[in-house]
């Protein structure tokens, strides 16, 4: 029985990775292999890379005083936090939101076996997060140390120890952000401003976490000797890595324990979230007269309403909203500080300050994706717009322009803000404002494109098809790399042009890569979707 | 009202609907009916304009399906066999959202939501999130929408399923109210009594292809359309 839900949720999992949604049928073995390589680009090569940069800096130093136990720490810690918060909304929608919930429960299947069919998916992900940090961690350690085989097994338990507390922060957040949707139902706002919460909690640790680390790293024998004597188990830990087996085997058990004691409470407490639907209050109907709309006005706020129901949706595809404001009351208190502090990174690129500040605005923007899954987000219910009397063009205009709205007026404020703060000459000014407007305006059909092209309407969780379709993973590391493919030329090569030419350069190409994305949208995007 | 002529459409080598011609005429009840996978759901699908075709033509009030997409679905309703509806509305969002969507004036969708929704007793549930009904509410408000603009041609796939007795009644009645006054109605279901009563006129379809249409009386003679049925199946 185990088998068969273990088979279900895997390939529910990876469905999107072996099945062209749009073709109706599986992938060929090519178009696999160059999905396959994307994602790994993607998170090897990105994320990867970023934590292997961290890896190799931290590991020769702490080893060569022989404190390889504290580099495992750190890079342990780090690991469990981006695994856990990573996976916190995934181990609340795959856990007690799924659409199959109830169908699985009438069936004759224990609890315990859902739950644990279900953990498979949370696991999975949640190992996944963690081996992008743990992969390098010790990979550089052997090859700075040295590999023996008590440090390979002793690592390889350490990643597995690592990923069973990673599934245990998360059930555990997972279930607090379950109990307070039952409590908050259809408050989505309220759920979107927890979350915020938890989002600054993590980047607050975050950032104090870099600090913490120079400073260990500057102290390391003190805090060595200090973490060794006030605090063992920490040390303990950090040893699994460096090779250790009773410290291994001690950390194993343990972990083995917390398991079956989570799987316990989970089967327990299962029944009751899955089937709950929350205390809400019937509101009773009054009739009011109704306000007409367009057809237009129609749709812009139907993708408002789900949109805003949605806190998922909200919190993965809009964040933006929130920190383009952010960052530019941040730009005006700080005054001219922050350019100036720009330009000194690289006193010998004029321009350098505006331009990185510039690429800050267009990356915030990427934040902002709420095209990308709009149309996978349709889901059964695409026969409403496909048969109602309204042209696919206007349902596309519609979704796009939830996005535009969402970002072009945050933006708008912060380009100001950026503006008052650098005090450049006009026309570098005014350039400087409409490069991230017409960035903005270009990722909303870039992201809409995307969607039309990457549709995933078969769902059984809302978050599959807002964080696990391959339409929002290339918006978001596509839009990634345009920002990136806008900075890096500059700052090689392109400061010889001069800033003033160098934007009125990406503003035309950006322009014009929207305008002919639009022009896909209105014909053959807006094809492709009545076929859907 | 509706003439589909010579339709075929396949998915990949299969023929869903092969070389299938039908008409329906304002006045009539049209039932459609087939074991499962015999291209009921296809076939009005493409009539709805959701799905588009291979050969052949639907042409609506004289308008083709595949040239005029937006004025024929402006004449008709659409009913799904399963009522996917967007469930982050609320019942009356949904509603305003279609009448919209069709351009019904204030007064008349106030009317016409107070009307249905009493007959049907789902008004006091309009407030309500779609989220939170059940699959007759569900089907009842799709009921309610379709006939929101008072369309000529009304599709309905398997429209019976999930709505009580009284709600069943009630659509029966409006289907007939409907096509006394000019309209027209094409529907699949596989209740037989229903059809048998129902119907003006039905049609039988076996692996995309039809097999027999025409008046209940010219279908069925003097046996029940259940046996008929089932002779034509087990051919």
């Amino acid at each position: 029985m185990l088998k068969v839900l273990l088979k279900k949720q895997i390939s529910e999992a990876f469905r999107n990775l072996f099945f062209d949604a749009k073709n109706n049928r599986l992938r060929t073995k090519g178009r696999l292999i160059l999905w396959v390589a994307f994602f790994i680009f993607l998170s090897v090569g990105v994320l990867g890379g970023m934590f292997t940069f961290l890896a190799i800096s931290l590991c020769g130093g702490l080893a060569s005083v022989n404190m390889g136990w504290l580099y495992f720490v750190l890079m342990g810690g780090i690991a469990i936090v981006f695994g856990s918060f990573g996976s916190v909304f995934n181990t609340y929608s795959s856990l007690y939101l799924p659409k199959d919930n109830d169908l699985l429960l009438s069936m004759p299947i224990p609890a315990r076996v859902i739950v644990i069919s279900r953990l498979l998916n949370v696991y999975l992900l949640g190992a996944m997060y963690s081996a992008l940090v743990l992969l390098p961690t010790m990979i550089v350690y052997w090859v700075t140390v040295g590999a023996t085989a008590a440090n390979i097994i002793c690592g390889l338990l350490f990643f597995l120890i690592i990923s069973v507390i990673v599934l245990v922060l998360s059930c555990l957040l997972g279930w607090v952000v379950a109990r307070i949707s039952l409590k908050l139902k259809n408050k989505s706002f309220v759920i979107v401003l927890i979350s915020l919460l938890f989002v600054i909690l993590y980047y607050y640790v975050y950032f104090k976490a870099n600090e913490l680390i120079r400073e260990l790293i500057a102290n390391a024998a003190v805090y060595g000797a200090e973490i060794k004597g006030s605090a063992y188990g920490v040390y303990l830990f950090g040893r699994v890595g460096e090779g250790d087996l009773p410290a291994t085997a001690i950390f194993t058990a343990a972990a083995v324990l917390i398991l079956v004691l989570m799987m316990l409470v989970l089967s327990r407490g299962f029944l009751k979230l899955a089937t709950a639907s929350g205390s809400v209050k019937k509101v009773r109907y009054t009739e009011k007269r109704a306000k007409l709309r367009t057809a237009f006005g129609a749709l812009l706020a139907k993708e408002f309403a789900a949109f805003t129901s949605n806190p998922m949706y909200m919190l993965n595809c809009g964040l933006g909203t929130l920190l383009l404001p952010a960052l530019g009351i941040y730009l005006l208190a700080s005054g001219s500080s922050v350019p100036a502090i720009l330009n000194m990174l690289l006193p010998d690129k004029p321009g350098c300050g505006a331009l990185l500040l510039c690429t800050a605005l267009m990356m915030l923007s990427t934040a902002n994706n709420s095209a990308a899954p709009s149309i996978s987000l349709e889901g059964k219910s695409i026969w409403i717009p496909q048969s109602l009397p309204v042209d696919a063009k206007t349902v596309l205009r519609a979704k796009a322009a939830v996005q535009l709205l969402l970002t072009e007026i945050p933006m708008l404020f912060a380009v100001i803000c950026a503006a008052i703060a650098l005090r450049m000459p006009l026309a570098e000014t005014l350039l400087l404002c409409l490069v991230p407007l017409v960035y903005s305006a270009f990722s909303a059909m870039f992201c809409l494109f995307l969607g039309v092209r990457y549709p995933m309407l078969q769902w059984t969780s809302v978050m599959a098809a807002v964080k696990q379709g391959a339409a929002v993973a290339i918006a978001l590391f596509g839009g990634w790399g345009v920002t990136a493919l806008f900075a890096v030329p500059y700052l090689l090569f392109g400061y010889q042009l001069g800033l003033s030419l160098y934007l009125a350069i990406w503003a035309v190409v950006l322009a014009a890569a929207a305008v002919l994305l639009y022009r896909w949208l209105m014909t053959k995007g807006a094809a492709a979707f009545s076929r859907l | 009202m509706l003439r589909i002529e010579n339709l075929t459409k396949a998915y990949g080598e299969k023929k869903a609907v092969d070389d299938l011609s039908l008409n329906i005429r304002s006045g009539e009840i049209y039932g459609f009916i087939g074991h499962n996978g015999a291209g009921k759901t296809t076939t009005l699908k493409c009539v709805a304009g959701i799905l588009g075709y291979d050969a052949g033509e639907i042409l609506i009030d004289g308008m083709s399906v595949k040239d005029q997409p937006v004025k024929c679905k402006s004449a008709l309703a659409y009913i799904p066999d399963n009522p996917d509806l967007y469930d982050f509305m609320s019942g009356i969002k949904y509603l305003n959202f279609v009448a919209d969507i069709f351009g019904v004036s204030a007064q008349d969708r106030q009317e016409r939501i107070r009307r249905y929704g009493d007959l049907f007793e789902l008004t006091s549930d309009l407030a309500q999130p779609i989220s939170a009904y059940s699959h007759g509410m569900k089907q009842k408000l799709a009921i309610i929408a379709a006939w929101l603009h008072s369309p000529k041609l009304i599709i309905m796939d398997e429209p019976f399923v999930g709505l009580d007795p009284k709600a069943s009644h009630l659509l029966k009645e409006m289907m007939r109210e409907l096509c006394d006054n000019g309209g027209a109605i094409f529907f699949s279901t596989h209740v037989l009594e229903v059809a048998e009563k129902l119907c003006d006129k039905v049609a039988i379809i076996k692996q995309g292809r039809l097999i027999k249409s025409g008046t209940m009386e010219e279908v069925k003679g003097d046996d029940s359309l259940e046996e008929v049925f089932l002779e034509l199946e087990a051919e």
